[in-house]
């Protein structure tokens, strides 16, 4: 279906020559089959969205950059070719569906691609009536696209892509902004659409524990230039992005790995195995009390009558499906956010009355989109601004970047950095202030293994020095490995606030993976088996 | 005015009548409020309005007057002024609450399509730059910044960023989709087409421009402005006809849509029975 020869992809600088000495996907040869559903990973900023872009013609269309070497589909050579040229055999679904529908209601939006390439309206017709019913999205047809939640946008978004008969669907991480049910969502449609309707799928994913054992095969791309593909069970030997499910194969010297929950759960039962208790740390003193907090967007309340005391020494996660009132609470914390009613009381102050230079000082917000604090030019003016504006010693920051986002070019721009690596900047940048209270809304957005690894590595730093964390996340296996404390917000009332054991233990409808392989109250995090 | 408010939608687009109306509102204030302070009449015969005058001596042998007493023509023809510059805001505010900028792209023919496309991408541009710049401008406020940094950039630079990225993001989507193809068409044929357009507009253009500041109607004004319906229908019917793209549902028209033209058409006719009969 698919077939590379020798292609190259590389950014340039303005004056025209490469921005890095290998070209970021360097002579690449491979071949993917008719219906063969592919995963696509890699560690952050490797190169897998490149990759993608390449195969229909966005790279370098949209990104600028030179390709060289030849791409084939179905034996048609379409080296070189505009995107559009590919859009009726290519498929392409991004992060964020919301930035890129062309209309306002689902059905316009469906159709936009098959009136793009002049079917008849018939035609049109039988297509819209084949690709609703596989993707079960004929009740949303005449919905405005802005009321629909996340998994449904995404949805809607494959629909589009598929509409005009397209035979690949090429999809750059649909679910990184989903809750779990919205990312279960489209993760069945998409191994359904391969495994029945023998569409061919590439998947770039960093949410791979969920998918591993659906796909076909999986193809690494390792960020120096180099791709490889193959099954499943031997692609993950490298650390970097490799999921807690492989991370537990490799601790217990499973011989071959186990990559679906089940065949993991047999081969889990086959042996005895010594574990630890889940290590919660007791909490110090409060830090925050919130009393009675309601928020409220117009007619709905996005937070309600929440009373809460946040303590010390303790990471407490914030839990609950997309729409659930989660960041509205932490705007409202940190003091800035709308509040209709109640108080957050941090060193005898309401945050809402601080000033905004002491707010800073206590209290180190990381909202979702992270790249909203970066303004300079180049990473080592933002990485020195940090330092001035902290008043700590120059190279603070920039020591912290380097733990968790590795050693980069500091006169890249900002925006040219991945998602991790803005993400790793920004934190960088807000802990660099030291401040007693710390809230990271959904932090690992974005972010492969190793990147999640060190985030909670810094994150636990902190917290023994006395920290309190507020992290609000739907990343069960992230929260599994830190929280101490877990509160599940529902539609802006709290359900539950226990501790992570119960909660993502087994039984649970949020159970880890960890907990649904070992069938093992108390057992949810992988640091807790000894090899 | 209140069939504009009735027929909108709720849209983000439809909700910005409401400036357009304080505008014009603050228009005609300022324009009275001008009047009454700098005040032309020398004292008038019937004054409405009395006010205590100042003279400024401003030199060169002149005085400034300001304030007075007013005549209430004179208030009248301040309002006039102002409602004359307020009704054109107003009529630009009401068609930018009817007109759904995506409906709009779908209702134009297909030799206006490019066009259309850009322009409904800047119109929806506008809110997202809003969105956009409130959500930078709370998480500047989350970083603070250090003395000597000017707090402009911090805002502007990651709006413009985010709001470039999302239009490229919209165009890679539209591209990704089939957006740009030009099917069978040659290079040759797309000249033409292009060209006709070009010349149709122009001659129209100029030929209306001639028969309105003429005093007379001259006959070459009149073949100008018909040679220039010409063309430009050519160019539509040329360029819309190989059709590369199709429409899957047409938009219907309502009830509200032949309101608005009915009215609008009484308006002209009104207005232009008005100047003839001058």
């Amino acid at each position: 279906m698919i077939k590379l020869k020798d292609l190259s992809f590389s950014y340039l600088k303005p004056d025209g020559s490469p921005v890095t000495e290998t070209p970021q996907l360097n002579r690449i040869n491979l071949e993917i089959h008719e219906g063969e559903f592919v995963l696509v990973c890699g560690p952050t900023g490797s190169g897998k969205s490149t990759l993608l872009k390449a195969l229909n013609g966005l790279a370098p269309s949209f990104t600028g950059g030179l390709l060289s070497g030849e791409i084939h589909f179905d034996g048609q050579n379409l080296t070189g070719s505009q995107p559009y040229e590919y859009s009726h055999l290519v498929g392409y679904v991004n992060q964020q569906p919301e930035g890129y529908f062309v209309a306002d209601t689902v059905i316009d939006e469906i159709v936009y691609g098959s009136e793009q390439l002049g079917l008849p309206a018939a035609q049109i017709q039988s297509r819209l009536d084949e690709i609703v019913d596989s993707l079960e999205i004929r009740d949303l047809l005449d919905r405005p696209l802005a009321t629909l939640s996340g998994g449904q946008q995404q949805r809607v978004a494959i629909a589009a892509a598929l509409v005009a008969g397209q035979k690949v669907l090429l999809l750059d991480e649909p679910t990184s902004a989903l809750d779990l049910a919205g990312a279960t969502e489209v993760l069945n449609i998409l191994s359904n659409l391969a495994h029945k309707k023998g569409i061919t799928v590439l998947l770039a994913e960093h949410r791979i524990s969920r998918v591993i054992a659906e796909v076909d095969s999986v193809l690494v791309v390792h960020g120096d230039g180099s791709v490889t593909k193959g099954k499943p069970e031997s692609q993950f030997n490298d650390p970097r992005f490799a999921p807690p499910i492989i991370e537990l194969g490799i601790q217990l010297g499973w011989n071959p790995l186990r990559i679906s929950t089940e065949d993991a759960g047999k081969r889990w039962r086959e042996s005895e195995h010594s574990t630890l208790d889940r290590k919660i740390q007791e909490p110090s003193s409060a830090i925050v009390e919130i009393k009675d907090l309601t928020v409220r967007f117009a007619e709905t309340s996005a937070v309600s009558d929440v009373s809460l005391s946040i303590f010390g020494n303790q990471v407490t996660a914030i839990m609950g499906e997309n729409g659930s009132g989660k960041t509205s609470l932490c705007w409202a914390i940190q003091g800035l956010g709308t509040r209709n009613s109640g108080s957050v009381i941090l060193a005898n102050t309401d945050t809402a009355k601080l000033a905004k230079d002491s707010r800073l000082d206590l209290i180190a917000m990381i909202p979702q989109r992270a790249a909203d604090l970066l303004f300079l030019h180049t990473l080592a003016e933002e990485l020195e601004e940090s330092d001035k504006y902290a008043g700590v010693e120059q190279g603070t920051t920039a020591s912290l970047f380097q733990k968790l986002a590795g050693r980069i070019d500091t006169a890249i721009h900002p925006r040219d950095l991945s998602a991790g690596q803005q993400l790793a900047l920004v934190l960088s940048i807000q802990l660099a202030k030291d401040a007693k209270v710390l809230i990271l809304d959904e932090p690992t957005r974005g972010l492969d293994y190793s990147a999640k690894r060190a985030l909670a590595k810094q994150l636990k730093m902190l917290r023994a020095a006395d920290r309190a964390i507020i992290l609000a996340s739907h990343d069960i296996e992230f929260v599994a490995e830190l929280a101490d404390r877990v509160v599940l917000l529902e539609a802006g009332k709290i359900m539950r606030d226990s501790a992570p054991t119960e909660l993502l233990g087994f039984g649970s409808p949020l159970a880890s993976q960890l907990a649904q392989i070992s069938r093992t109250p108390g057992l949810i995090s992988i640091e807790q088996v000894l090899s | 005015m209140l069939f504009v408010l009735a027929f909108r939608e709720q849209a983000p687009w439809a909700k910005s009548i409401r400036f357009y109306v304080q505008l014009a509102l603050a228009v005609i204030f300022i324009r009275v409020l001008f009047r009454v302070i700098f005040n032309l009449e020398s004292t008038p015969l019937y004054p409405v309005l009395v006010l205590p005058e100042i003279n400024i001596d401003v030199g060169f042998g002149s005085t400034l007057h300001l304030l007075g007493s007013m005549s209430s023509l004179s208030l009248q023809s301040a309002f006039t002024d102002g409602l004359r510059l307020a009704s054109i805001i107003l009529a630009i505010g009401m068609a930018n609450s009817l007109a759904n900028p995506r409906k709009l792209l779908k209702s134009t023919p297909g030799a206006l399509y490019e066009i259309a496309t850009a322009i409904s991408i800047a119109i929806n541009l506008a809110p997202q730059l809003i969105s956009s710049l409130n959500r930078v401008r709370k998480a500047r406020e989350l970083r603070g910044q250090s003395k000597g940094m000017r707090a402009l950039p911090g805002i502007v630079i990651p709006v413009l960023e985010d709001t470039i990225d999302q239009s490229m993001a919209l165009a890679a989507s539209m591209s990704a989709r089939g957006f740009g193809r030009q099917g069978s068409r040659t290079r040759a044929n797309q000249v033409l087409v292009r060209t006709l357009g070009l010349s149709g507009i122009t001659a129209l253009t100029v030929g209306v421009f001639l028969l309105l500041i003429s005093p007379a109607t001259q006959i070459l004004d009149l073949a100008l402005v018909v040679l220039g319906v010409i063309l430009t229908f050519l160019y539509i019917h040329l360029s819309s006809g190989r059709s590369l793209r199709t429409r899957y549902r047409k938009e219907p028209w309502r009830f509200g849509d032949f309101l608005v033209l009915t009215i609008t058409a009484a308006i002209l006719y009104a207005s232009f029975s008005g100047v003839l009969s001058l």
